[in-house]
């Protein structure tokens, strides 16, 4: 069972294992590697994310929980953290330290940024234009972060889980999650090319994780009955199959503040 | 009862005015949302903030509560323009066959709410005249900071309604009537 932790809790190993896991899987150009799995999400076409609909919750918690099985591939101790956006260390310093350090362990951080190299040159050319990717033939991702205090605030998760149904929760978490987006700023800010910044990652356990809080306080509510057995295209699971992260193989630790 | 209303353009860039009304009279309520449908988000991303009665808010007016009427915001995480060939991004119209198994397009407008419901009580609480207007200011949340700013363009939706909630126990408070319980 993987245990998902707070990123900016991990320790100095824990950090290196992540580090470890997004380098390797950087480093392969087939579907086992980060450009097929990040594309998944926006580009290349078809863009196969699923926002502002019920599908958005069970849909993401599919495309987090294969990317991190993907990761796990490479290095089997890894799992993905989760980025407490509403913390008094983020409301202080923004994202984690792993994501913001350019060096690590002596070579550039892949928690950073990342390269994108499966756009078309009329893609590149529009984004670079648009300011979502650098110029030039091999763009990466940047970020241009507001300041930490505009996160969004654990008063506002609050209140946000105690919503009575899954379509007020859904809809009013999505708000906050299209917020953090546009905080981060930069490739973050728009859903073509979101998904190759790794804080992409990071931002949507903290998103799935407080789906699995709301579940914990809500038992038996959910995404409508109609839509359990819609295929999560292009993963191979239905809204059914996401319900229940045990028997995705995964939790997550519970917050210990010391 | 939702009231839908037509949006009056202001003078300063990216402000559009509501005329949604709300007084004591028209009842109690629990929760108090602003609902927003058809929302695009097919272009860069942007946020829509919401005062009440302030007439003269802008992209430059803080946000805050008591001395703005700022009452929340909604945030729009855009697709940034269409990567497609023509036609890739035109939205169709939704099917009505039953065979059609297709998931919806991706950029089918959105639904977005904010939940005013503190701030509505503000107003009623020291305004005598209550809600006589809501004030959007849409605000370019573009890749980079520099880039930001209010925007004419970006923030297009068909229909703003208030809709107000009340709770079981507190209708059954205002109306005086017993719990339901067994015989």
């Amino acid at each position: 069972m993987g245990v998902r932790k707070n990123a900016g809790l991990l320790t100095a190993a824990e950090a290196t294992t992540l580090r470890q896991a997004f380098g390797r899987v950087l480093g392969l150009d087939d579907e086992r590697g980060y450009q097929y799995q990040a594309g998944i999400h926006g580009l290349p076409l078809p863009t196969s994310c699923q926002h502002h609909h019920p599908l958005f919750l069970p849909w993401h918690r599919a495309y987090v929980y294969l990317f991190e099985r993907a990761l796990q591939d490479q290095v089997a101790s890894v799992a993905l953290p989760w980025w407490d956006w509403t913390s008094a260390a983020a409301h202080r310093e923004g994202m984690p330290a792993p994501y913001t350090v350019r060096t690590a362990d002596g070579t550039p951080n892949p928690l950073l940024d990342a390269p994108i190299t499966v756009l078309t040159a009329a893609q590149r050319r529009q984004l670079a234009a648009n300011g979502l990717i650098t110029s030039g033939t091999r763009p990466r991702t940047f970020r241009d972060p507001e300041v930490p205090d505009e996160l969004p605030r654990a008063a506002t998760i609050n209140s946000i889980l105690q919503a009575p149904t899954f379509d007020d929760f859904t809809t009013r978490l999505e708000n906050v999650h299209d917020a953090v987006h546009v905080w981060v700023g930069g490739s973050m800010s728009a859903v073509p090319v979101a998904a190759y910044d790794p804080i992409f990652w990071a931002h949507h356990c903290m998103i799935d994780r407080l789906w699995y809080l709301w579940q914990l306080r809500h038992p038996g509510a959910g995404p409508p009955a109609a839509l359990l057995r819609q295929a999560l295209a292009p993963f191979p699971m239905t809204v059914a199959d996401t319900l229940d992260i045990g028997r995705l193989g995964y939790s997550y630790a519970v917050q210990v503040v010391s | 009862m939702p009231a839908a209303v037509t949006l009056e353009k202001a003078t300063a860039p990216g402000v559009r005015i509501a005329p949604l009304r709300f007084t004591v009279e028209d009842g109690p309520f629990t929760r108090a949302d602003l609902v927003f449908t058809g929302v695009s988000h097919s272009d860069l991303s942007y946020e829509v903030r919401v005062f009440l009665n302030n007439p003269q808010a802008d992209a430059g007016t803080p946000r805050d509560p008591v001395g703005q009427g700022y009452a929340g915001r909604f945030v729009v995480f855009g697709h940034g323009g269409c990567y497609g060939d023509v036609g890739h991004c035109d939205i169709p119209a939704p099917s009505s066959d039953p065979t059609d198994l297709r998931l919806r397009h991706p950029l089918t407008p959105a639904t977005k709410i904010v939940t005013i419901t503190d701030a509505l009580r503000r107003v009623l609480a020291e305004q005598p005249e209550g809600l006589q207007s809501v004030t959007l200011v849409a605000v370019s949340m573009a890749p980079r900071r520099k880039d930001r700013g209010p925007t004419d363009t970006l923030a297009t939706f068909d229909q703003l309604e208030l809709q107000t909630y009340l709770s079981a126990t507190e209708a059954n408070a205002v109306a005086g009537a017993l719990p339901v319980g067994p015989a």
